[in-house]
């Protein structure tokens, strides 16, 4: 049986998720502490911090802020400008851009900001999205390496020791207490947390024609380098209080646009909206930990007292886990193609990463599925 | 290329199919000796005593079969450990007194315990141990002298001749690691548990000499 | 000559993969079909994984998933957790594991461990032993039940008695350094090689390289455990390796082709 966290609905398969002994998550537990938080102390620590890294008027950039086009990025620009800092914003270019996505790119350039794209060589790219679904159950592991390596190497490259990053994933989601409290990202942060599922660059080449030449992109810094520039990454969220939501409107405000509907698999508009490929990375959250992105978003809405769990679990029971046939239009037919696979393939790629403990499975132990391909969790609350 | 793992009720042959899956190639399962004619190429894993998995070959068909399918229709065949030793003429595991049992008699020798070779260190012989190639041969393509493999063993092959042993490996004795007389090789070390060489010998076994 | 290994342990527990801090605090740390995929790519020597709540469960084993681990395996594997008797070992080698590793049920009946020797080589058999140190005497004392019951014996005299049942190597686990990353209890891996001649693994505390190179100059172990420092840190297996290599260690070479 999975147990689900009382307050929100989060099971504690999930990943550093730890129920305590009144069967409360530790990302609860971790939001009531915010409450708590001196957020006026915290504003006036960055501040002091910000000031110490500013440049020189027109000498060089005060500093980087690691951008994906979404709701979150849009944000952090907006409050970065209003910080009075002249930011350089860098781009690891998502696996495959939507049309949305890139249209809210063109719009946070437009708060006025200088901007940089770095795009991976995309034939490679698709080969490590291959080798991330059938080796770890993780299309998107390739992103998530670009995503916390290319501004670093940004840093070190156009010599701005000071990378904003906008939330601790760990702030919000309750991991080890000792994270919880980071406010920098440092290597070792990266591989503890940034999802990287223990795969390490170095593990891939050799693979599928993938050469050392080919993973530049992907290398991080060396401490050597790190250390010669001064490279300090931030979370913007310690010391001002994040809430998606909020930003999405301060973002929407600012010219960011949202999808037409929900999301395939999840509940609300707003976010994951520039990658075709992110619906299949949050099935296989799915799959192995029986919780996907309905679950992510219910959880944040229901702690901040905007959902009550009742009406959080009936969406996850309806809306999470689907089988990601399409995601924001694209059929999964097309977004697999470059990655050389096939539905069938895929599906036999999934039920090879389908936890056999959490969902129900007939007698001749194959799992039960819908007509459209979808799983039945062993249950969806406490008893 | 479908490989036909001849599963004749001993050992797990999950990791052996899987590291063929993991070449390129079509793994099958054969679990009757009259359904072997259906693969292109042969793998014989083995786990247990010489003896005792002879009598099941020969019980159940599968001595004559895997004969027929290598004499007649050229198919090549890989023995894996135990199943490699099954390929000598005699064997004496599970038996007293120096007497043998007759093995399927593809590749000219006997296997004898590795004390009677001469080994004093610790046996069985369990472990990462390094190969070094004898002759030139397109199953270690790739795979230079001094790579190591899986090896759990207490028996060894004594080849008739030379020209047979591919590659030895040092364990207080010289042990052959792999065999070879015609269309028939056998590996005393598991490349199915030998990690990435591993995965190169059995790719080598089912691409043939072009791969 | 053989090898000294390089081999991570993998902790089991209902849906996934833990790990913890003396042996307490346990995290998830993702599921367990990737990690042996990921180690596969990664010139581990070998795996262990253990299911540490199967001493407490009546069930038995669940075979089929643990088969369908060992098939993705292709390094040996050894499975650990509740073994209890020497059918269970039979199902376990069937189903994709090389070795078992016994533990608790060694205590409380140290015939087992004879009984799968006998039956299936001594090869097969990995004794796991986990200890505490006492205060002052410089003796440790094994706890059973991951690490629960003080079973009150004596590690260098229970090490030698299971070498004598037929024990084929020794999983030697300091439950204070276990997940610390602060280095082995390097005199608690040196009494017990100095107790038994077969290999010795030792496990419980690697954060960097240098304390696997400590572990076997220093302290005479055959073998080496880790678990945190390669889920944690961008540190690997085969950059392990390389550093022992570079003392002159033997280990085995990575295969790139």
């Amino acid at each position: 049986m999975l147990t689900y966290c009382r307050r929100c609905v989060m099971p504690d398969t999930k990943p550093d998720l730890s129920l305590d002994e009144v069967g409360i998550c530790n990302a609860c537990r971790s939001y009531e502490k915010r409450k708590e938080v001196d957020w006026d102390f915290r504003y006036n620590e960055l501040i002091r911090l910000l000031d110490k890294y500013r440049q020189p008027v027109g000498s060089n950039w005060d500093c980087i802020v690691p951008v994906s086009g979404g709701k979150d990025s849009t944000y952090q620009v907006v409050r970065i400008l209003q910080l009075g800092l002249n930011p350089l914003c860098v781009t690891s270019t998502t696996c495959d851009l939507t049309p949305l996505g890139r249209s809210n790119i063109e719009n946070l350039k437009r708060l006025g900001v200088d901007y940089v794209e770095i795009t991976p060589n995309p034939i490679i790219r698709a080969k490590l999205n291959r080798l991330g679904l059938t080796q770890v159950g993780d299309i998107s592991w390739p992103e998530h390496v670009g995503i916390f390596t290319i501004p670093v190497r940004a840093a070190v490259q156009f010599n701005v020791p000071l990378i904003v990053w906008g939330e601790n994933s760990q702030d919000e989601y309750g991991g080890p207490a000792a994270a919880a409290e980071n406010n920098v990202l440092t290597r070792r942060w990266l591989e503890e947390f940034g999802g990287l599922l223990g795969m390490r660059v170095s593990d891939l080449m050799g693979h599928a024609g993938i050469e050392k030449k080919h993973l530049i992109n992907y290398i991080y810094p060396t401490d050597e380098e790190l250390s010669r520039i001064g490279v300090t990454g931030l979370f913007l969220g310690h010391y001002i209080a994040w809430d998606g939501l909020s930003n999405a409107l301060i973002a929407q405000a600012n010219g960011f646009k949202t999808y037409e509907k929900a999301v395939e698999g999840s509940i609300v508009n707003y976010e994951n909206l520039d990658n075709h490929q992110t619906g299949i990375h949050d099935y296989f959250k799915f799959l192995k930990f029986g919780f996907g992105r309905a679950s992510d978003l219910a959880c944040l809405h229901i702690r901040r007292g905007r959902l009550t769990r009742r009406d959080g679990l009936e969406a996850v029971r309806r809306l999470d886990g689907r089988f990601p046939w399409e995601y924001l239009g694209k059929s999964l037919e097309e977004i697999l193609r470059p990655l050389e696979m096939t539905v069938d393939e895929f599906i036999r790629v999934c039920d090879k990463f389908t936890n056999k403990k959490i969902f129900i499975r007939d007698s001749s132990g194959a799992f039960k599925k819908d007509r459209d391909g979808n799983l039945t969790k062993i249950n969806y609350d406490n008893s | 290329m479908k490989v036909g793992v001849i599963d004749y009720g001993v050992g797990n042959l999950g990791s052996v199919a899987r590291a063929l899956e993991e070449v390129g190639a079509t793994p099958i399962r054969v679990d009757r000796s009259v359904d072997l004619h259906q693969v292109e190429t042969m793998v014989l894993p083995g786990v247990g005593s010489f003896l005792q998995c002879k009598k099941i070959l020969d019980q159940d068909g599968w001595s004559q079969a895997i004969r027929d399918e290598v004499d007649e229709y050229c198919k090549p065949l890989l023995g894996i450990c135990l199943g490699m030793q099954l390929l000598a003429d005699w064997g004496e595991e599970g038996l007293e007194n120096g007497a043998q049992t007759p093995g399927l008699g593809f590749v000219p020798g006997r296997v004898v315990s590795l004390r009677k070779l001469g080994c004093a260190a610790r046996l069985p012989h369990v472990g990462w141990n390094s190969i070094s190639p004898r002759l030139e041969n397109y199953l270690l393509k790739g795979v230079p002298k001094g790579t190591d493999f899986y090896f759990v063993h207490s028996y060894g092959f004594l080849l008739q001749s030379e020209r047979e042993c591919v590659a030895t490996t040092q364990y207080g004795v010289e042990i052959a690691a792999v065999v070879n007389h015609g269309r028939v090789w056998g590996t005393q070390f598991h490349p199915e548990k030998s990690s990435r060489a591993g995965l190169k010998v059995l790719n080598n076994f089912v691409w043939g000499p072009e791969c | 000559m053989l090898k000294v290994r390089v081999i991570p342990t993998l902790l089991w527990r209902s849906f996934g993969l833990v790990k913890g801090v003396g042996f307490d605090s346990w995290r998830r740390v993702g599921s367990v079909l990737p990690a042996i995929k990921v180690y596969n790519q990664r010139d581990v020597d070998e795996l262990v994984l253990v299911d540490i709540d199967a001493h407490r469960s009546v069930k038995p084993p669940d075979y089929e998933t643990f088969g369908e681990f060992g098939s993705e395996c292709f390094v040996p594997l050894t499975i650990g957790g509740g073994i209890r008797c020497v059918e269970q070992v039979g199902f376990f080698l069937r189903n994709g594991a090389d070795k078992v590793s016994v533990n608790t049920a060694a205590y409380d009946n140290p015939k087992l461990i004879s009984e799968i020797a006998k039956l299936y080589g001594t090869q097969c058999v990995v004794a796991s032993v986990d200890v505490r140190g006492t205060d002052g005497d410089g003796r440790w004392i094994c706890f059973s039940e991951a690490g629960k019951r003080d079973t009150g014996r004596d590690v260098v005299s229970w090490v030698r008695e299971l070498e004598g049942r037929g024990a084929g190597e020794i999983l030697i686990t300091s439950i204070e350094r276990d997940g610390t990353m602060q280095g082995y209890d390097l005199d608690l891996v040196a009494a017990v090689s100095a107790a038994v001649s077969i290999p010795v693994i030792a496990s419980g505390g690697a954060g960097n390289y240098q304390h696997m190179i400590d572990a076997v100059q220093q302290a005479g172990a055959s073998s080496v455990a880790a678990a945190s420092m390669f889920h944690f840190t961008e540190q690997t297996p085969a950059e392990a390796k390389k550093s022992m290599a570079t003392v002159g260690i033997p280990v085995r070479q990575s295969f790139n082709n």
